[in-house]
């Protein structure tokens, strides 16, 4: 059965130049965990005749059921690689010399958009991407979400386009057609990869191209593949010419003509592309031969293609027959693995221009000398980018990539959580590794050590991280970055247990809930409640069910689900807003005004950001945004929690004794820009401008307690003065169906206060895609409601895109705003109604 | 310049308001007799002989205190002490302020919050008195619950207590009505359908909270049921949460008067630092916003007073406020006995023992998402490693909590700024006083 051992493995695991850690990304739905199995099938996982239906890599219950991957799983896998196709492995640093054998670390990951956050979990430890593509949808939204993400990782891509067998059998391409299609989405793929990478950067040139193989064609579910490698060798010697010369013939504008034997760079009547006639030419007659019944057709056929069928294969007829024959001729396993081992980076080459992007410390340290060398002699650098349930509840193992040195069972490390900042103890444990073990898909292998380069769980490290962490043996080591997740927990739910004694089962559950998900977020609200934060309807639905299945195993009831809301302003307040400390001897004078466009998602995606040098920050928001370089300068703090996208700005002039308030203004800043005045929701896109203070000549008397609750007063009024507005968060809808559901699609769109922004048909399909924004409040049930208004043929993908002010004055009562600042203050127990502005603002 | 103003001129003072949560009572000089029972408090001292009496009055009736010593003194002869601005809370006997003139009994009026006392000074407790219009209620309990089959209970607060008489013959003939004074009942008395008569929410509260009756009505001109318990249930799932979350808890004292006192104290006190975690202890007489975000770097206060105190549902406060029972909950892992929360500490101080603390690492605090990381995490012990700590200018200790915030602060301490400060000519700076200043420039 399983053709290699663990002890194989671990031989491999030292041949670095032989590793290939890759993660399987695409749209949902493109077959990503179905072409999976072509690999597992070859490693002798599972029989090859299963491959394709057993989705061997979608190891839960619900993931097999639903036919839906919702986490991402990794397998090990050893292969071995022909002589003839170890020529084409030319860069010295892909291969050990002598060695063909091969360990492939391959992570299959979901293709709904909302378990993106799995994807980047996924892309974080592998060093390339094997992009699926289905030929009869195109290039779809996630298909370039997760694509730009690779590449923002630089993580090196290659193509393949999955379900030919549906091109042929169901649409009836003609070859000529097929062959634009797949040109068409080898052309929008690089798109993509230009768009977001520079041929001249680190990773040089990533594009893919079928004419160098790093593109493949095949159908998952039928278990065959190729590239234009397998068909130039099959024709290599009849033509007697080279394999990769004829790899250039096989693909673009390079037609035969049969007659005249010549080749041609254009299209005319007698010559036939070379691509039509040499590939899908052979398929086609397969297909036809065999869908039609005509034994004699294909029985002949069999020889040329150097098939024979095995004994019990020869009664089969029809698909049964078709994917044996096809199976046999052409192998996906070969063809991917051949893409594979050729085309991806191995971790020597790739950790040399990831390096700078995954560590925060000096680039020239020991630890950063280890990864770009992959070194497994230097000190320990691991990344766990995740947490994968045990057998045993409420413990994980934590999943991860060593970058550097070598990480063995017993072993003392330091493990850093995200908070962890170099010579402080915050967020840092220094604890034995209890053992290290291979992902094995849905077993796991004990293994005594593992060397740089390679991907394994660690037992024992789950009680010291939530979610993500470094671990490391080198003292001074900073972190590996934080990923970056492209999806936001914006949906929410409450839940509490039927049982009120069950309360601390709940508590429990959450807290696993929480590490269990990348990006879920579990959080105890003012209110008491309990609400579990997701990217989506369907995240929040298998968190819901993991909770109360696995982790809480108590039933739950839950609220409906509801969005968090944001405050802001919508002009300058329209006086001066002076508040007075308790004892009435300090004095506040301060305004608040909106943030122009796009500095709030500026500071939210780090590129302003509390730690810059103040200069260069104020250079920055001089020229991009106009702002007064003086007053740019004198940011005194980003909020809430110190990095919001709200900022407090001294723009007074020779106040005494101001720096010695500042801690405390800050602290009032911060309470006030977390708890907004309406109904305590955070703050958004708010500049406040402090004008002038005055303050009493005793520092007893100019405390934190008379100028924090100070400060929060003068900021609820700056806040209620400068017409207050609410923020809600909007999805960004892409949604593909047929022509004829359009229509439909605009109703739906309509009566939730979305609207399109993009229309267009997919070359070459015909299907349409629409592309729109949708307030996340009123996409509950929207994937329903589109479906039962289409027939069933319109399929949407939200993610998250921007916060977008609610028209209307939330203090008019009778907007839409004002109702839902009021629900917002019942659900949080608040006094309802509005907030008095006498309450904040006082007179001279 | 040459004149120094210490104090501002009396008419500031006169003008100044001051913010009062219920609004003075003033009370007809012909209804003081009976408001405040003054012949039945003179007997009560003279039957005592008590020397030193005092009488205690909350802020609103503070008006009437004058008139009723006046003549109090009068019948008596003798002098009697007015305690007005209690320390803590008005509702419970001030033994400190009695205490200061050595007395031998005290007279409390207005709202009473019946909390176990600390001391044995000799007491009695005149209840505030209102009016009922009792055939509107009898109306409504008869429209309400006229086919009811079950018994309720009319609880009768203090300020309805001197129509006791009246109520009872009311509601002689429903037979399935009773009547309960609020002063004669059992702690660990049940109901099941509890009528509650008086006008303060928090003791609705209270009374929800400690007797739990399957069903709680109040009336308020109409009888409703009351609900609002679950709420403040509801927010000790996040006061619990916090206060395991919190590195450093101030124990406001908030009492010197409720029994018991110095032994939740003690308890709290014990509670926190098996925990890892550190305790100020502020003593700040009756606290008040200003007053605790003086103490930044605390994460929580706990308050210790009596259950009628409604500092606990304040909102404005810079942290969040405990109770004891929160800190029992989240700290004592032998607390799972305790499951009903009460703000009355007495409710369950020494029911339990204290958890010998054994910290569980790797739990996720639901607030921030953050590992919570107990306090006194050992040492990195490397025998290799012999670097020390450098000292830096004005480093006292080395921790997360407590000093170490102040090394957080952007300003730390006077700073000279030798060289770098222009030098300014003198110039003229305020005059007059804060409430605004002679020389203001503003509007």
């Amino acid at each position: 059965m399983v053709n290699f051992t663990v002890d194989e493995i671990r031989v491999m695991m030292d041949k670095k130049k032989n590793i290939r850690n890759m993660s399987v990304i695409a749209h949902v739905d493109h077959g990503k965990s179905t072409l999976t199995d072509s690999l597992v099938s070859k490693a002798g996982i599972i029989a090859g005749a299963k491959a394709g239906e057993t989705r061997f890599t979608d190891t839960r219950k619900d993931e097999q059921e639903r036919c839906i991957t919702i986490k991402s799983t990794a397998i090990s896998m050893y292969f071995e690689l022909d002589d003839k196709d170890l020529v084409f492995i030319t860069n010295p640093d892909q291969r050990e010399k002598d060695e063909k054998g091969f360990l492939i670390n391959l992570i299959d990951s979901p293709g709904h958009v909302d378990f993106s956050s799995e994807v980047t979990a996924a892309l974080r430890v592998t060093d390339g991407a094997l992009v699926v593509v289905d030929c009869v949808s195109g290039v779809c939204v996630q298909t370039e979400t997760v694509l730009r993400q690779a590449i923002a990782e630089r993580i090196k891509p290659i193509l393949f386009m999955n379900k030919m067998d549906r091109a042929l059998l169901e649409l009836q391409l003609d070859a000529e057609e097929l062959y634009q299609t797949f040109q068409r989405i080898v052309e929008n793929v690089n798109v993509i990869i230009a768009t977001y990478n520079d041929d001249s950067g680190p990773m040089g040139e990533v594009r893919v191209d079928p004419s160098k193989g790093s593109v493949g064609f095949g159908s998952g579910l039928h278990g065959w593949a190729f590239t234009l490698k397998q068909f130039a060798e099959m024709y290599a010697e009849k033509f007697k010419i080279d394999v990769v010369k004829l790899m250039n013939r096989l693909w673009g504008e390079n037609f035969f003509n049969p007659k005249t034997k010549k080749w041609a760079k254009q299209k005319d009547e007698e010559n036939k592309r070379s691509f039509c006639m040499y590939i899908l030419d052979p398929i086609y007659k397969v297909f036809q031969s065999v869908m039609n019944y005509k034994k004699e057709e294909y029985e002949a056929l069999l020889p040329k293609l150097g098939i024979v069928l095995k004994h019990e294969d020869k009664d089969k007829d029809g698909k049964q027959l078709l994917k044996v024959i096809m199976r046999t001729w052409l192998p996906a396993g070969e063809a991917l693995l051949q893409m594979i081992a050729i085309h991806l980076p191995s971790p020597v080459v790739a950790q040399k221009y990831r390096m700078e992007m995954l560590y925060e410390g000096p680039l020239d340290d020991e630890a950063a000398v280890g990864i770009k060398n992959c070194d497994a002699s230097a000190p320990l650098m691991m990344y766990v980018s995740k947490m994968v349930p045990t057998s045993d509840k409420g413990r994980f193992y934590a999943f991860g990539r060593v970058f550097s040195g070598k990480v063995a069972t017993g072993q003392k490390a330091r493990i850093m959580g995200p908070n962890y900042t170099p010579g402080k103890k915050e967020d840092l444990y220094e604890k034995a590794i209890q053992r290290t073990i291979l992902m094995m898909g849905r077993y796991v292998e004990a293994i005594e050590d593992v060397p740089s380069g390679n991907i394994c769980g660690l037992v024992g490290v789950d009680q010291f991280l939530v979610k993500t962490g470094t671990i490391s043996t080198f003292k001074d080591a900073h972190n590996l970055k934080v990923m970056k997740f492209s999806v936001s927990p914006v949906v929410r739910v409450a839940v509490e247990p039927k049982n009120p004694a069950d309360l601390p089962k709940l508590v429990e559950g959450l807290k696993r809930l929480t590490k269990s998900d990348p990006m879920v977020q579990c959080i105890i609200e003012e209110s008491g409640e309990h609400i579990i934060a997701g990217a989506g309807e369907l995240h929040l639905e298998i968190c819901l069910k993991d909770l109360e299945e696995d982790h809480a195993c108590i039933p739950i009831k839950k609220s409906d689900p509801v969005v968090s809301y944001r405050e802001t302003v919508s002009e300058e307040s329209d006086q001066m807003c002076l508040s007075k400390s308790p004892n009435k001897h300090n004095r506040l004078f301060m305004k608040a005004c909106p943030m122009p466009d796009g500095l709030a998602e500026d500071i939210d995606d780090g590129h302003v950001n509390p730690r810059d040098d103040f200069k260069v920050r104020a250079r920055y928001l001089t020229e991009k945004y106009d702002y007064d370089v003086t007053e740019a300068r004198k940011i005194w703090c980003f909020g809430p929690d110190g990095t919001g996208p709200n900022i407090l700005v001294d723009c007074t002039k020779g106040v005494q004794y101001l720096n010695e308030i500042k801690d405390s203004v800050v602290a009032g800043f911060q309470w006030a820009t977390k708890e907004g005045v309406l109904s305590e929701e955070n703050c958004r896109g708010v500049r406040f401008n402090i004008y002038d203070v005055t303050l009493h000549a005793d520092a007893i008397h100019r405390g934190g307690g008379q100028i924090i609750p100070t400060a929060r007063r003068c900021l609820y009024a700056c806040l209620l003065t400068a017409a207050p507005r609410l923020m809600e968060p909007i999805y960004k809808c892409e949604i593909m169906c047929p022509e004829v559901a359009v229509g439909g699609i605009y109703g739906v769109l309509n009566r939730r206060r979305g609207h399109v922004f993009e229309e267009a048909q997919i070359a070459g399909t015909p299907m349409f895609c629409v592309k729109a924004y949708l307030p996340v409040n009123e996409s509950f049930g929207f994937t329903a409601d589109l479906r039962s208004n289409t027939g069933g043929q319109a399929f949407p993908q939200s993610v998250f895109d921007h916060w977008q002010i609610l028209p209307g004055n939330p203090l008019d009562a009778g907007t839409k705003p004002y109702g839902i600042v009021q629900d917002t203050r019942k659900r949080k127990g608040l006094k309802e109604g509005l907030p008095d502005l006498a309450q904040y603002l006082d007179k001279l | 310049m040459t004149k120094l103003t210490f104090s501002s001129n009396e008419a500031v003072s006169l003008e100044k308001q001051v913010d009062l949560l219920c609004t003075p009572i003033e009370t007809k000089p012909e209804d003081l007799e009976a408001v405040y029972e003054i012949s039945r408090c003179a007997e009560w001292i003279r039957s005592n002989n008590f020397k030193k009496v005092c009488l205690q009055f909350p802020d609103h009736l503070l008006a009437d205190s004058s008139e009723v010593i006046l003549r109090l003194q009068g019948i008596l002869n003798q002098t009697v002490y007015l305690l007005g601005d209690t320390a803590y809370e008005s509702c419970c006997i001030d033994y400190i302020a009695a205490a200061h003139i050595d007395a031998d009994a005290i007279i409390h009026f207005g709202p009473v919050c019946f909390s176990k006392t600390s001391a044995s000074l000799p007491y009695i407790n005149i209840y505030e008195k209102k009016s009922l219009d009792l055939e509107k209620l009898r109306a409504q309990f008869e429209e309400k619950f006229n086919d009811e089959q079950y018994e309720i209970v009319i609880l009768v607060d203090t300020i309805y207590l001197h129509l006791f008489d009246a109520l009872e013959k009311v509601f002689r003939d429903l037979c399935n009505v009773s009547l309960q004074r609020i002063d004669a009942i059992e702690c660990n008395q049940t109901f099941n359908c509890l009528c509650f008569l008086s006008d303060n929410d928090r003791k609705l509260l209270n009374v929800a909270l400690n007797f739990k009756p399957k069903i709680l009505y109040y009336y308020d001109g109409n009888i409703k049921v009351f609900e609002n318990a679950s709420k403040v249930v509801k927010r000790r799932n996040f006061i619990i949460e916090k206060i395991k979350d919190s590195e450093t808890v101030g124990i406001i004292i908030g009492t010197l008067g409720v029994k018991n006192y110095l032994e939740i104290l003690a308890r709290t006190k014990t509670l926190i630092s098996n925990s890892g975690k550190k305790y100020y202890l502020i003593s700040v007489g009756k606290p008040t916003v200003a007053k605790l975000a003086n103490f930044p770097e605390l994460d929580i206060y706990v308050v210790i007073t009596c259950s009628m105190n409604e500092i606990y549902e304040s909102r404005d406060f810079y942290k969040p406020i405990a109770t004891p029972f929160d800190i029992e909950i989240a700290l004592n892992r032998n607390a799972d006995s305790i499951s009903d929360f009460t703000y009355d500490y007495n409710a369950f101080l020494g029911n339990t023992e204290i958890a010998s603390n054994t910290e569980a690492v790797g739990d996720v605090s639901l607030l921030t998402n953050k590992l919570r990381v107990p306090v006194t995490t050992e040492e990195i012990k490397d025998p290799e490693d012999t670097t020390v700590a450098v000292k830096d200018a004005g480093t006292i200790a080395l921790s997360n909590s407590g000093a170490g915030y102040l090394a957080q602060r952007s300003w730390q301490g006077l700073e000279q700024n030798l060289g770098r400060t222009e030098p300014h000519l003198a110039k003229e700076g305020r005059d007059g006083i804060p409430l605004h200043y002679r020389n203001e420039e503003h509007q």
